[in-house]
Formats: C-alpha cells, sequence, structure tokens
C-alpha cells in the first residue's frame, strides 16, 4: 500500500501562482467572484503564502505554498460527525462531499486552515464554465472542499497500470499543482517508497514539516531556502 | 362503579375515618384515600411507600448502558473507518455516549414506571371527587361488600367536620 | 411575610389561566412577529446559501455557536438549580422550581436549534442520529458533536419530563376546575391523577430518582459543549480547563436568566406573595459565588496562557486584552465580575432591582464571553497568512436576537397554560413530616429549617 506525500521546495518556488491556477481548473474549484471573494469566500486548495522577512531596503520576500497536508494524525477527521473527513488505507484524507453536512468543524480543527466551505452553489467566471474537469464532481453549497493530491489522478494512474499489469512508476502521478509548477518546486510520490524521489526530499537535512509541533504528522515535506541570496 | 365516601376538612379527622376504617375490619388497599397534596405529616400519607422504582431505573440505566455500548461497538466494527489515527473503538470517547444513553435509559425507566404504576386508570380505582381540589379530603371505599354500606355511612360520618357521600 | 395557602393558591395561581387580558395578546403578537422574522431569515438562508452571513475563511463558527453555547449554558440554571434544592430538600425552593424548570426546557430547544441553523447542509441534520441507512455508514461516535446530539437530546428529555411530572397533579386541578374542552385537554394531560398516598409517594421517588439522574448529565452537557472547542488544536481552544469553565459559566449566566424571568413573572403575574424578597436574595448570594468562581476559572485559564508563553496562544491572547477584541473583553470582565461583586455582593445592594440588574449584566458578559472564546482564536490560528477577522451581518444578528423572542414567546405561552408556580408543592408545605418539632410549617416554607 502507498503513502502519498509531497515535497516542496522552497528554494526553488518563485511564488508565480501557476499551481494555483491549475489546481483551479482541474478540480473544478468554483471562482466567487472579486466581491465574495474580498470577503473571504474564496477557494484556493493551495495558495502561495508570502512573507516579508526584515527591515527596508534590506527586505527578502519567501513563498511558501501551502494545501493540505495529508496529515496522519489529521485533527479534522474525527470531528466530523458523518464520516465524511476520514482516512484512506493510501493516507489521504479523504472528503466525501455527499455526506457532508456542513458542521464546518473540520475547517476550524485544521492549523492550516486547508479547508474551504462553499458558501453557495458552484459558478464561474464566464467562460471557465466551459472546461469543467469531468473526473471531479461538483460541491453543492453548504460542504466542505479541500485538496485531494488530486485522487482522480492518483486512481487513475493505479488503474491504467493495472490494466497494463505492471506496477505504478514513480513521478507517473503529477497533480496538477506538480505538473503546471514550471519551476519543478513541487514533488509527488510515494513514500512508502524509499527509492522515490518525494522520499529522498523528505529525508533530505533541509526538510521541515509545517507546524510539526502541533503533532499532526503531515505529508508534505518543506524544503527550507539553502542559500543567502 | 358503587362507593361509599366521606370529605374531611383536615388532616386528623382523615386520619380518624382511616382508623375505624382499619377497625371495621378493611385492609389498607380496600381504603381510597385522595388529598390535594402529600400528607406527610399524617399516618396515612405513608401508606403504599415501598416501590422498585430505584431498582427499575437501574436496571433502566443498564439498559441504556448496554444499548449504547452495543450502538457504538457494532457501527464502530461494521464498516471500521481510521479518523486521526484513533482506535476504531476508542473507549474513553465512546464512554461519553455510554453515560448520555445509561441515563436516558434511567430516566426513562423511571417515568415509564410512574406513568404504568400509578397514573394510569386502572379499574376498582377510579374514586374521585373534585372537592379534594379545595382542600377537602377524601376518605372512601370502592365497590363495598353488599350490605355494608349503613355501617360505612356510619363509621365514615363520625369523625368531625365529615360529609358522607355515597354514589 | 407568610406566604398564602389552600384555595388562596388556587386562586392566585390559577387566575392566568382563567383570565385573558388584552396584554397577553399583545405579547403573543410582538414575540410571535419577532420569531416569524427569525424564521423567514433563516428560510431566506437556507434558500440562498450561507454566504448571506459573516462567516469567512477562516472564521467558520460566529454568532451561531456562540448563540448555541449561550443558550446551552442558559438552560443550565432551571433543571440543575431545582434537581440540587430537591435533593438538598431546601423549603425555599417550592415557589422558584418550576420557573426555573421551564427556562431550561425552552433554553435547551433553542439552543438546539443553533446546530441546525448553523449547519451548511441544514435539512441533512438528521444524519447525525444513530438509525441503520441507506449510505451503510454510521454517525461517528468518537466526534464531539455526536456527543452534543447524544448528551442534548438526553438533557432536552430528561428536563422536559422534569418539568412535566410535578405539573400532572397541577393539571389535574385545572381539569376540576374547568369546563368543556379546557378539561378534556387538562384531563388528558393529568393522565388520571387523583392524589391517593401511592400516587404521591411514586412522583416523589420519581423526582427523587430523577433529581439524582439530571444533575450529572447537566454538568456532563455543558462539558460536552466546551469539548467541541478543546477537542480541537486551535490556540486557546486545546485546554483541559474548559469543561469546569464551562460549567461553572452555564450555572452563572443560568441563574441570571432565572432571576430575570423571576421578577418579570413577580411583576406582571403579581406573585409578590410567593416570590418573596427572600428567594432573590438567597439566588443572588449564589449569583454571587459563581461570579467568583467565574473570574476564578478565567483567572487560571489566563495566567497558565501567560505563563506557557506559546507564540500562537498569545497571539490570541494579546488580541484579547489589548488588541481588536479589547472593548469586548473588558466590558465582559465589568459586566460578569466587577459588576456582580458590587450589586450582589454588599447586602444593601442585592435587592430585587439589584439582582436584575447585575443578571442583566451577566447575561450580556456571558454571550460576549462566548463569543471571545470563538472568534479570536478562529481568525488567528498558527500561519498568519491565513488571520482574518469575523463581522457579523443582519441575517446572523436578526436570528440570534429572534430567539430571545422565541424565549419569550415560549414562556408567555407557558405560563399562560400552566400555573407558573407548582401549587401542590406550596400546599405540601403544611403538611411536612413533624421531623423538626421547633420549627413550624411556615418556617420551613421559607426555608430556614435547615439553619
Amino acid at each position: 500500500m502507498a503513502r502519498w506525500g509531497m515535497a516542496a521546495d522552497l528554494d526553488r518556488c518563485n511564488g508565480c501562482g501557476a499551481c494555483v491556477v491549475a489546481c483551479h481548473s482541474e478540480n473544478n474549484i468554483s471562482t466567487v467572484g472579486d466581491e465574495q471573494a474580498s470577503r473571504g469566500r474564496a477557494k484556493h486548495w493551495i495558495r502561495v503564502e508570502r512573507y516579508w522577512e526584515g527591515d527596508f531596503p534590506d527586505v527578502r520576500l519567501k513563498f511558501r505554498p501551502v494545501m493540505c497536508q495529508q496529515c496522519d494524525n489529521a485533527p479534522c477527521e474525527p470531528v466530523c460527525p458523518t464520516y465524511a473527513s476520514h482516512h484512506t488505507e493510501d493516507g489521504l484524507n479523504a472528503q466525501v462531499y455527499n455526506r457532508c453536512i456542513g458542521t464546518r468543524y473540520c475547517a476550524n480543527a485544521c492549523p492550516y486552515n486547508a479547508r474551504f466551505f462553499d458558501f453557495f452553489n458552484p459558478s464561474w467566471d464566464k467562460p471557465l464554465q466551459l472546461q469543467l474537469n469531468p473526473d471531479v464532481s461538483l460541491r453543492e453549497v453548504g460542504v466542505m472542499e479541500k485538496c485531494t493530491f488530486c485522487v482522480q489522478r492518483i486512481r487513475g494512474a493505479q488503474l491504467q497500470a493495472r490494466t497494463e499489469d505492471r506496477a505504478l512508476r514513480d513521478g507517473e502521478i503529477q497533480p496538477a499543482c506538480v505538473q503546471g509548477c514550471a519551476a519543478k518546486a513541487l514533488v509527488f510520490g510515494d513514500l512508502e517508497d524509499p527509492e522515490s524521489h518525494v522520499s529522498r526530499l523528505a529525508r533530505s537535512p533541509r526538510g521541515s514539516k509545517l507546524l510539526e509541533d502541533v503533532g499532526t504528522q503531515p505529508a508534505v515535506t518543506y524544503l527550507a531556502r539553502a542559500t543567502q541570496v | 362503579m358503587r362507593a361509599v365516601y366521606g370529605l374531611y376538612p383536615n388532616g386528623d379527622s382523615a386520619q380518624q375515618a382511616v382508623n375505624r376504617l382499619r377497625a371495621a375490619g378493611l385492609a389498607d388497599r380496600e381504603i381510597t384515600v385522595i388529598s390535594a397534596q402529600p400528607m406527610e405529616d399524617c399516618e396515612f400519607g405513608e401508606m403504599d411507600k415501598a416501590s422498585w422504582m430505584w431498582w427499575i431505573a437501574c436496571a433502566g440505566g443498564l439498559t441504556g448502558m448496554s444499548i449504547a455500548f452495543g450502538l457504538s461497538w457494532v457501527t464502530a466494527h461494521s464498516w471500521p473507518m481510521n479518523v486521526g489515527g484513533l482506535p476504531t473503538f476508542a473507549w474513553w470517547p465512546n464512554l461519553i455516549v455510554i453515560f448520555e444513553l445509561t441515563m436516558l435509559g434511567s430516566i426513562l425507566a423511571t417515568v415509564g414506571t410512574l406513568i404504568v404504576s400509578a397514573l394510569l386508570p386502572r379499574k376498582g380505582q377510579t374514586l374521585y371527587d373534585p372537592e379534594v381540589t379545595d382542600g377537602q379530603i377524601l376518605v372512601g371505599v370502592e365497590d363495598p361488600a353488599e350490605g355494608s354500606i349503613p355501617g360505612l355511612q356510619a363509621t365514615l360520618g363520625a369523625p368531625p367536620g365529615a360529609r358522607v357521600k355515597t354514589i | 411575610m407568610t406566604q398564602p395557602s389552600g384555595s388562596k393558591i388556587n386562586d392566585d395561581l390559577l387566575r392566568p389561566l382563567f383570565h385573558t387580558s388584552w396584554r397577553f395578546f399583545l405579547l403573543v403578537a410582538v414575540f410571535g412577529g419577532i420569531v416569524a422574522l427569525g424564521l423567514s431569515t433563516w428560510m431566506w438562508q437556507a434558500r440562498n446559501g450561507y454566504g448571506i452571513t459573516g462567516i469567512k475563511w477562516p472564521v467558520y463558527w460566529g454568532f451561531y455557536i456562540t448563540s448555541f453555547v449561550f443558550w446551552i449554558g442558559i438552560s443550565h440554571a432551571g433543571t440543575l438549580i431545582s434537581a440540587i434544592l430537591r435533593l438538598v430538600n431546601a423549603g425555599w425552593r417550592r415557589p422558584v422550581t418550576r420557573c426555573a424548570e421551564a427556562i431550561t426546557g425552552f433554553a435547551l430547544m433553542i439552543g438546539a436549534t443553533f446546530p441546525i441553523i448553523h449547519l451548511g447542509r441544514p435539512w441533512l441534520a438528521f444524519w447525525l442520529a444513530p438509525y441503520p441507512s441507506d449510505r451503510l455508514i454510521w454517525p461517528n461516535f468518537r466526534s464531539p458533536l455526536v456527543w452534543d446530539f447524544f448528551a442534548i437530546n438526553t438533557y432536552l428529555t430528561g428536563s422536559l419530563l422534569f418539568l412535566f411530572l410535578p405539573i400532572i397533579p397541577d393539571f389535574a386541578v385545572v381539569r376540576d376546575k374547568s369546563t368543556g374542552l379546557r378539561r378534556k385537554i387538562y384531563g388528558a394531560l393529568a393522565m388520571g391523577w387523583r392524589g391517593t398516598p401511592k400516587q404521591w409517594h411514586r412522583l416523589e421517588t420519581a423526582m427523587q430518582i430523577m433529581a439524582v439522574a439530571i444533575i450529572p448529565v447537566a454538568v456532563s452537557v455543558h462539558t460536552i459543549v466546551s469539548f467541541d472547542f478543546s477537542m480541537a488544536p486551535v490556540p486557546t481552544w486545546n485546554t483541559t480547563i474548559f469543561g469546569p469553565y464551562f460549567v461553572a459559566g452555564a450555572i452563572f449566566s443560568g441563574i441570571a436568566g432565572l432571576l430575570i424571568a423571576m421578577a418579570l413573572l413577580r411583576k406582571f403575574l403579581r406573585l409578590e406573595e410567593y416570590l418573596l424578597p427572600l428567594h432573590f436574595d438567597n439566588l443572588g448570594k449564589l449569583l454571587l459565588v459563581m461570579a467568583l468562581l467565574w473570574g476564578y476559572f478565567v483567572f487560571n485559564e489566563r495566567l497558565v496562557t501567560y505563563y506557557g508563553n506559546e507564540p500562537a496562544h498569545m497571539a490570541v491572547f494579546w488580541r484579547t486584552q489589548s488588541g481588536t477584541f479589547a472593548p469586548l473583553y473588558w466590558t465582559m470582565v465589568t459586566c460578569n465580575f466587577v459588576l456582580p461583586l458590587i450589586l450582589l455582593g454588599i447586602r444593601r445592594f442585592r435587592t430585587i432591582t439589584g439582582c436584575v440588574i447585575a443578571s442583566i449584566g451577566i447575561v450580556i458578559g456571558m454571550w460576549l464571553e462566548r463569543f471571545l472564546i470563538i472568534v479570536p482564536a478562529l481568525g488567528h490560528k498558527y500561519l498568519p497568512y491565513s488571520f482574518g477577522i469575523y463581522r457579523p451581518t443582519p441575517p446572523e444578528i436578526i436570528i440570534a436576537s429572534a430567539t430571545f423572542g422565541a424565549m419569550c414567546l415560549l414562556y408567555v405561552l407557558f405560563a399562560k397554560t400552566v400555573p407558573i408556580i407548582s401549587m401542590w408543592e406550596l400546599k405540601a408545605a403544611d403538611h411536612l413530616p413533624a421531623k423538626h418539632p421547633h420549627s413550624t410549617a411556615k418556617e420551613q416554607r421559607l426555608g430556614d429549617s435547615h439553619a
């Protein structure tokens, strides 16, 4: 059984936001319009957090792409009364939209604020409604949604490998954000396989987990910026 | 229904009536006493005090506890779900639901016992007079034996302030 | 001042049931209108989506959960206080218990609607109930919200029965005093009550058992409500003190609500001979104790956070202490601690008016307390990028306020249909067992029999 994980090299990330756009188009994330976005209703399953360090004029800009960390000890899971949020056997935090009744407890429990609530039925700024992905279900008003590590691509690749009677190859599965990252800052793969690219990065001395002291055991490793420019 | 009863203005004369009925050979279960409030200052207020209610409440609590335990055990194992690394059947969290249903079980058992054993009207226990509401105390005999009515009327009429009625 | 007895009790306490003034219809119309406004606003919210509220990423709980905790807290006066007073057999409880228990029932009904109002898909709220469904899935018994479901349902069932059982003999009185349809309805409600020694003993035994059962349930309910917060790894939420802190706060706000209700009933139903200054004085003292206890818990919670000095916790700490939420925070401290200490601690001020002013302050302060627990922490979790602030919108304010109208409406209807003071328990005070030879029945009724 696999254990999916990701590594984000902050040395490579230039904050372009291509991952955010790729995620929106892959996962049918509705655009809520600028007025609602300004009221805090935008749903970016992956976001690029920007932090400034130092005092002017010696200011450094840092980027950190943050998505659902797919924690092993996920605080969002036990609090859900209907099992809408639960753990799959390959270590993903599944979110079953049809089971969700919208208590939003999972979002409060999430230390990363990686979960988003559908305040309205989905709608898109034209012409984005013409490019919906048939592999991903739309979310009704009143449910929670979040990054799935593009579970539709994981399952698709697994099926493909099974029909061809072979094992999955490392790098065969690419979530939309990984695929869209021109700087190759994001790497996805199986953490159970010690030879996979993501496993090697996860063992890197530059690696750390986000909010590790909260005890959530996330599956995403961040590689610190190594050089002082 | 036939009945002979007296209405008494206070506990003392009602107590006298009860004592006289007992002296006339009636058992406590044949005597009907009705008052608008519990008469804990009178001896007749102590009639019928024994009750199994506490035990029934405990049994109800045990039933609730078993239901809760069974429910949480069966549902947890019928489709084991991993949430946040907790065990499938997690004792500490499940104790909460078990506690609540235990208490619910004992409460429902208590109320059920009260309704069935004391409230629902049953044959031979329907004697009533609305004057009780205004503070009169009713002491009487339901379905008296044939021929005993004149004797009962005399017995019930003896205490001070008594008004005897026959229906 | 002694209390009336016998048929005067019947006359005084049945008067509101048999005589209807225009004021009753006015009250029902006003409060009914407020409730209708709240319900239609909720319909609008269910129809147009949750977006019409001020809830946003990352503050996903706001006015509704605040009101939920607040109303569940208010419910902790009635049944709990009444059960404790029954168990210790405090004589002065007699005129107070029923109006207190009614508060519990109604506050719980209102409080229990808020989790449904706040749901994203309220029409699926029944999925919390354990039943074999076509989804082949049961509720998650490890979720605090499922504990809430069980705890509140147990408490609501228990409280309503605890309220209903001692009304049965009074239903019988109304049955005997009325005619026609009213007689039939009350006759059915009285369930064949006559007043035999057996019935009195069974009723009192049942009330004893219920009292024993309901006290731990009440404590568990607000502890479980506090678990909704303390089970989540949110700064300042994840603390063990929340259980007792919430229970103390709940009893605190509950007694305040009870005092306000008692003062209104006393005035509008002319119950000056029943609800005596003594009752306000006794409950005022209890309120003072709870204010001190509340202060103690807040001090603990604050000091431990301050000494722990974790950055994420301290950010929330300073946000309430001197930042955005400081005005609300210090209003809360004034309302919940300073004001009650002055008005209830100084004997000269502990009058009915003083108690009511302190109680109004406490109700406001306790509402703010819940708001200040929920919102600052959610808007200030660990990652600074996701900090946010919440402002309520008119629909939320209307719905939250309308529940106060709902409480008043239910209470008015209750006082109209049920004797608001337990008549038989007042009468029983004249027929206590002669266990205390040197105290008369009247003294016992006034509550100093255990001095």
